[in-house]
């Protein structure tokens, strides 16, 4: 993901959680978080905790997300030379007469931090740099998955109201998202969308990219009945399995091969360490060196045991226009 | 009403449908999503939202790690530029020893930057989520800072009970192999082990050994500049410990491979042994490995009413070193007093103040320490501090300025603010919030950092290549951790160091001392540790040696005289120190540990 990218994440995020932007360039949000965001991104559940229990009106926080710190940066750099530019003009003509609050605050830092320049005590939104990799947006990708893990949606007709009588027929699909993951010692991943027609049974792959290209709403829409499905769930549900192991089984495995080796020899290598070993214990202390030989050999199958695992990103039932 | 319109299914499929993909591969289908969804459709809902779906999905793209054996986690660190040896050492303990090696590098390539990496690529790849990393106690907070800014990885370090089950914990392996901690951990699986400073496991009966020896661990990373030092037994436990049978069991060890404790046999099969576990990366011979250091001592000639403070205070310091006699202790305060006027009148101001409180009402030193502060009433104008302000000016970047006290620290603050120049303080007793809030400081607007503290919580300066040195520290080990802020891996301009120095004074000497003697600020990294740990198993430290030939000299020519014969002294043990290290790389073991890894050619600077 680059900054650009990044950057569009951020707003559809702020977007879909109901967070109002105060200010934003396209290197920096300034945004004061809607409830459900501030649960999901600041830490805080003894305050939300305290604020479910007695039902105080939640105060949220307000962050400073910087989407590109070089733009951002700079920018900042030539609005602060500006202000400073203006202020010295401001000042030769008069003195500024508004200092006692301002070197009250002064002395209350100084107490506490020694001295601190004037200009610099303002009050700190806590600055998030957003980059791929950095701790928020890892935050926000959670936060996009506890909350999009499972829907019920309908698309949305294309054409509203031609016949009010005439009732358009819809299908509903199961559809997952999955993650396939290949592990060793090492590791690779690959992603998989199906989508089960529970109408007819039909599987397709590469379901999210064609729901992508349709409008869907949670509110079933006017002038739509749904067509009766002919397939439980379950049985969907194997569709799945087969059709994903059936492509599985049709992959390289030659790191398996290779890591079965690398297993093998591993094993070979304690085994030649601990048998004699044991062998030349004295009978007491053979049951504590017995064990440690068993610990080693479970880590290292836990280490290069090769493996594929498939877990659902998320899933949904989705009602598509059409009889499929 | 919107219930799907059939009956689902009562009873609950499998967790997960298992079987076999190939004969090898072991496969299985989680199954927990369909179980959520139904319970769902069954209580027609919560349903959740549509972007949050979309997003999800593109997190999960974002993050696919597409292949076996790219650096994944470079994408995740835009910061952090590591070294080629460091990429390829992180490469090569992922690619090619299966995450379990030794990092052998010599001091200051960089091993935490290595294992950092490790570390990562395992979390971005989802192949560690629990590590516990194994530190001396004085290092801890330093690797949990470095985990954290360097390589974004939420790290922890131990103080109670419960830290325990954060996913990734650093303590200190004195607290981890204690109960009622030893239990806890020796009931968990780790994804990985990182053990800093692993040569203190080199012994096999020790509890640290034993203790390391029945951990659950999958990837383990042992960290040492030295895997042996004296016999090739500890390079044996320290391997046995990481992939035991590596170098086959003790006996066929000693029969293979060695022929006395410090001279190996068969060294070509023992190297192909040691190099499927270790990695040691050593500095070229280059000579300056780093960016250079540019010193430049700036003689200051003091105001006559601070010439006066100054003679002032130094006679009063010699009367009382004759009347207290050889005890050490107060001996050291006395000569604090000269050298705090050298720095500034507000740091002898205060030690007099406390001084003057201290000495009961009728004795006839109270008279003279007033005398004292009379002097520093007339003073208006502090040398140094103007000379460090036209430096400052004519530098014209940031600047970094040391000095030893408090009082001098405020009164720069003071007085730079006076003169329209940003800057903020650093000391030692601030909180970890308030220090980093002043380092943002200073990385962004402020001109000039004033620091009093160096050492300890190791701050990073390599954005800054200017440092003033208002006064120096006896201790010449705080000298060289003052540089080392700024004149470290990372920085990429030549470091300005520039001394103040009062003529005609203590200071003069010092700095004589250090940089024509000792030459302290053009040392290689690490050779002064060897130096000092020589010199003062001798006797005294040599901040108290220095103090005493001031107090006990005569004259400024005795003292000159006195300081020079320490000089010399230093300077032999440090031809000592180099000829020993020449004869240590002749060494058996040394060509044995050279051989295992690559000589990284650094790039001498012009």
């Amino acid at each position: 993901m680059n900054e650009r990218q990044v950057h569009r994440y951020v707003q559809r995020f702020l977007d879909a959680t109901d967070c109002t932007i105060l200010e934003k360039s396209p290197a920096h949000f300034k945004v004061k978080l809607s409830p459900a965001a501030d649960r999901a991104l600041t830490n805080r559940p003894y305050y939300w905790s305290f604020v479910d229990r007695t039902g105080a009106e939640p105060e949220t926080m307000s962050m400073l997300l910087v989407t590109d710190r070089t733009k951002f940066d700079a920018a900042e750099a030539a609005a602060e030379a500006q202000k400073q530019a203006k202020q010295q003009q401001q000042q030769e003509p008069k003195q500024n007469p508004a200092e006692p609050l301002s070197s009250a605050a002064e002395a209350a830092l100084a107490r506490s931090f020694g001295f601190v320049h004037g200009d610099l005590n303002t009050i700190r939104m806590p600055r998030e740099e957003v980059h791929f990799g950095s701790r928020r947006l890892d935050q926000l990708f959670d936060a996009s998955q506890a909350g999009g893990s499972y829907v019920y949606l309908f698309q949305e007709p294309e054409r509203k109201h031609l016949l009010p009588y005439d009732s358009m027929p819809y299908t509903a699909w199961l559809g997952v998202n999955m993650k396939v993951e290949f592990a060793s010692d090492r590791k690779r991943e690959e992603l998989y969308s199906f989508g089960v027609s529970l109408a007819s049974g039909q599987c397709v792959e590469r379901f999210h990219d064609r729901l992508l290209e349709l409008k869907m709403t949670p509110k079933l829409p006017p002038n739509v009945h749904i067509t009766k499905n002919g397939l439980s769930l379950s049985k969907a549900l194997s569709t799945i399995e087969q059709t994903l192991e059936r492509k599985l089984k049709n992959q390289d495995y030659s790191w398996a091969a290779q890591a079965r080796e690398r297993l093998d020899e591993e094993l070979a290598r304690i085994r030649s360490y601990y048998e004699p070993l044991i062998a030349a214990a004295i009978v007491e202390n053979q049951p504590a060196i017995t064990e440690q030989y068993e610990r080693r050999q479970a880590e290292i199958r836990w280490q290069y045991e090769p493996r594929v695992t498939a877990t659902a990103i998320n899933c949904g039932i989705f009602h598509l226009a059409g009889i499929d | 009403m919107l219930q799907p319109n059939q009956p689902t299914n009562p009873s609950r499929s499998e967790p997960a449908a298992r079987g076999k993909l190939h004969p090898l591969v072991e496969w299985q289908f989680d199954r927990s999503w369909f179980d959520e969804l139904q319970t769902r459709l069954n209580r027609n809902g919560p349903w959740d939202n549509w972007q949050l779906y979309q997003l999800a999905v593109e997190a999960e793209q974002a993050k696919q790690v597409t292949s076996f054996d790219e650096l994944r986690c470079l994408r995740c660190l835009p910061q952090l530029e590591p070294m080629p040896h460091q990429l390829a050492t992180a490469s090569k303990v992922l690619h090619e020893m299966g995450g379990r090696a030794i990092l052998a590098d010599e001091v200051g390539l960089g091993k935490t930057i290595e294992a950092g990496l490790v570390l990562k690529e395992y979390i971005v790849r989802g192949l560690v989520k629990r590590a516990l990393i194994l530190v001396p106690a004085s290092l801890v907070l330093q690797w949990v800072r470095e985990l954290n800014q360097k390589f974004g990885i939420s790290a922890v370090a131990q103080k109670k009970e419960h830290t325990w089950q954060y996913d990734i914990v650093v303590a200190s392996m004195d607290t981890a192999k204690r109960e009622p901690h030893r239990e806890k951990l020796l009931a968990q699986d780790y994804d990985m082990l990182i053990i800093d400073e692993a040569h203190k496991l080199k012994n096999k009966k020790t509890t640290n050994y034993q203790f390391v020896n029945q951990m659950s661990k999958k990837y383990c990373l042992l960290l040492t500049a030295t895997p042996v030092q004296n016999d090739l037994d500890e390079l044996y436990n320290l391997i046995t410990l990481l992939k035991p049978g590596q170098l086959g069991g003790q006996s066929e060890f000693a029969a293979n491979f060695v022929v006395d404790k410090r001279l190996p046999k068969n060294e070509g099969q023992l190297q192909e042994a040691l190099s499927g576990v270790m990695i040691r990366n050593r500095r070229g011979d280059g000579g300056i490995h780093f960016t250079k250091r540019i010193v430049r001592n700036i003689p200051l000639v003091l105001s006559p009413e601070e010439k006066a403070l100054y003679d002032g205070v130094t006679a009063f310091v010699k009367e009382r070193v004759v009347e207290t006699i050889a005890d050490m202790a107060s001996m050291l305060s006395l000569v604090t007093l000269q050298r705090e006027v050298c720095s500034s009148r507000d740091a002898v101001f205060v030690t007099l103040v406390n001084l003057f409180k201290k000495t009961a009402e009728d004795s006839p030193l109270r008279a003279k320490i007033w005398g004292l502060v009379e002097n520093i009433r007339a003073i208006t104008s502090n040398t140094k501090a103007e000379k460090a302000m036209e430096l400052i000016r004519e530098i014209d970047d940031k600047v970094i300025i040391f000095t030893e006290y408090r009082a001098t620290q405020e009164y720069l603050l003071n007085y730079f603010r006076d003169n329209g120049l940003y800057a903020v303080p650093y000391r030692g007793g601030m909180n970890r919030g308030k220090k980093d809030w002043m380092m943002d400081l200073f990385r962004g607007r402020a001109q000039v950092l004033i620091a009093t503290e160096a050492g300890g919580e190791g701050i990073n300066l390599q954005f800054c290549h200017h440092m003033i040195n208002f006064d120096l520290p006896w201790n010449p080990m705080r000298v060289e951790q003052r540089i080392g802020r700024v004149h470290r891996l990372g920085q990429q301009h030549d470091v300005r160091i520039y001394n103040l120095c009062t003529l005609g004074t203590i200071e003069e000497h010092i700095v004589s001392l250090l940089h024509e003697k000792i030459n302290l600020f053009e040392l290689v990294i690490g050779e002064l540790d060897h130096i000092l740990e020589r010199f003062e198993k001798q006797e005294l430290s040599i901040e108290q040696q220095i103090a005493r030939l001031v107090a006990e000299a005569g004259d400024s020519s005795e003292l000159q005289r006195r300081m020079s014969g320490l000089g010399d002294s230093l300077n032999r043990i440090r031809a000592e120190v180099q000829s020993d290290t020449e004869l240590e790389e002749e060494d058996a073991l040394g060509s044995l540990l050279d051989a295992v890894g690559q000589t990284i050619p650094m790039e001498a600077s012009q």
